[in-house]
């Protein structure tokens, strides 16, 4: 076995601390705004792809039959999922954004933690009462008509 | 080339400020609005079954069409568009919120794509497609809301 100088040390005796720093993955620590951020980006991509689809799709509307058939497939119980799914990625992107918008141009980021947790609650709210048609459509499909309350209907 | 950017980003922030009341619009008129919405929140159908619409639906697109027109999803949307004054601010209305949808989304997308395509080249390439998307999107898109009703 050759001489182990300082400047070579052998591989075999690496430590675990000199091992994690040469780790290609660098780990994060998870705050608040960090969490903000991933979630604006990943609902903004996924709205991006529904965007695409949606455009695409209003070219039914050249033709009564297909666009028909368009529309009663998006009545279909898997859609009001997706209806609902679609209503919270917007609600969170709209309201983290006008978060990003007040911080950037009225500058109130001493106020961002606050701001971020008002807002959270909005997006809350909006999605409780906007998301009700499509739960109050997958009840009644579901438990059967008449079982669901009608609330702001 | 700095100053583009720095201009979207600008604009980025005013498109999407501009699509939270356009969305709110869009989303009234097209779910909540017992006469003008074309997918109706209450109902869940089976397979290829329409949906029922609620009276206000009826009653409209029987005044438009006569009381033989029945209310399909087509016929409901087709209400609204037949006057003509209310058609061209409609129009107007989709036609800004497709390009500022567009802008906004695809700005957007950009700056993702520019974060994890290190490649100078990849960056040109991934651009270029998005953007040509966009375009391609934009046609379509006009096409249908223009024609629409004709």
């Amino acid at each position: 076995m050759a001489v182990d100088t300082k400047e070579r040390p052998p591989a075999t005796q690496q430590t675990d601390a000199t091992a994690e720093q040469e780790s290609r993955v660098q780990p994060y620590r998870i705050r608040t705004g960090m969490f903000a951020w991933m979630m604006h980006r990943l609902t903004g991509v996924g709205l991006v792809v529904y965007l695409i689809i949606h455009i695409w799709g209003l070219t039914a509307l050249t033709d009564p039959e297909t666009f028909n058939a368009l529309i009663a497939k998006y009545h279909s119980p898997i859609f009001k999922v997706g209806e609902f799914g679609l209503l919270v990625a917007v609600a969170y992107h709209a309201m983290n954004g006008l978060r990003i918008v007040l911080i950037d141009f009225l500058g109130w980021s001493p106020k961002q933690k606050k701001l971020f947790w008002t807002l959270g609650a909005v997006t809350l709210a909006i999605v409780a009462v906007g998301g009700w048609p499509s739960i109050y459509a997958l009840g009644e499909w579901l438990l059967g008509p008449g079982s669901m309350p009608t609330l702001f209907l | 080339m700095a100053q583009t950017n720095a201009l979207n980003w600008f604009l980025h922030r005013i498109t999407g400020t501009f699509l939270i009341f356009m969305l709110i619009t869009h989303f009234w008129v097209q779910h909540y609005d017992h006469q003008a919405a074309s997918v109706t929140h209450e109902v869940v159908t089976e397979k290829n079954e329409m949906p029922d619409y609620p009276e206000e639906a009826k009653a409209g697109v029987e005044a438009r069409f006569g009381p033989d027109a029945e209310a399909t999803p087509y016929q409901v949307v087709m209400q609204r568009l037949a006057d003509p004054v209310y058609a061209v601010l409609w129009k107007g209305f989709n036609i800004l919120f497709l390009i500022v949808a567009l802008h906004h989304g695809f700005y957007g997308l950009n700056n993702v794509m520019t974060d994890y395509i290190r490649n100078p080249m990849g960056r040109l390439v991934a651009k270029s497609l998005s953007w040509t998307l966009a375009l391609g999107l934009l046609i379509i898109g006009m096409y249908s809301v223009i024609t629409a009703g004709w």
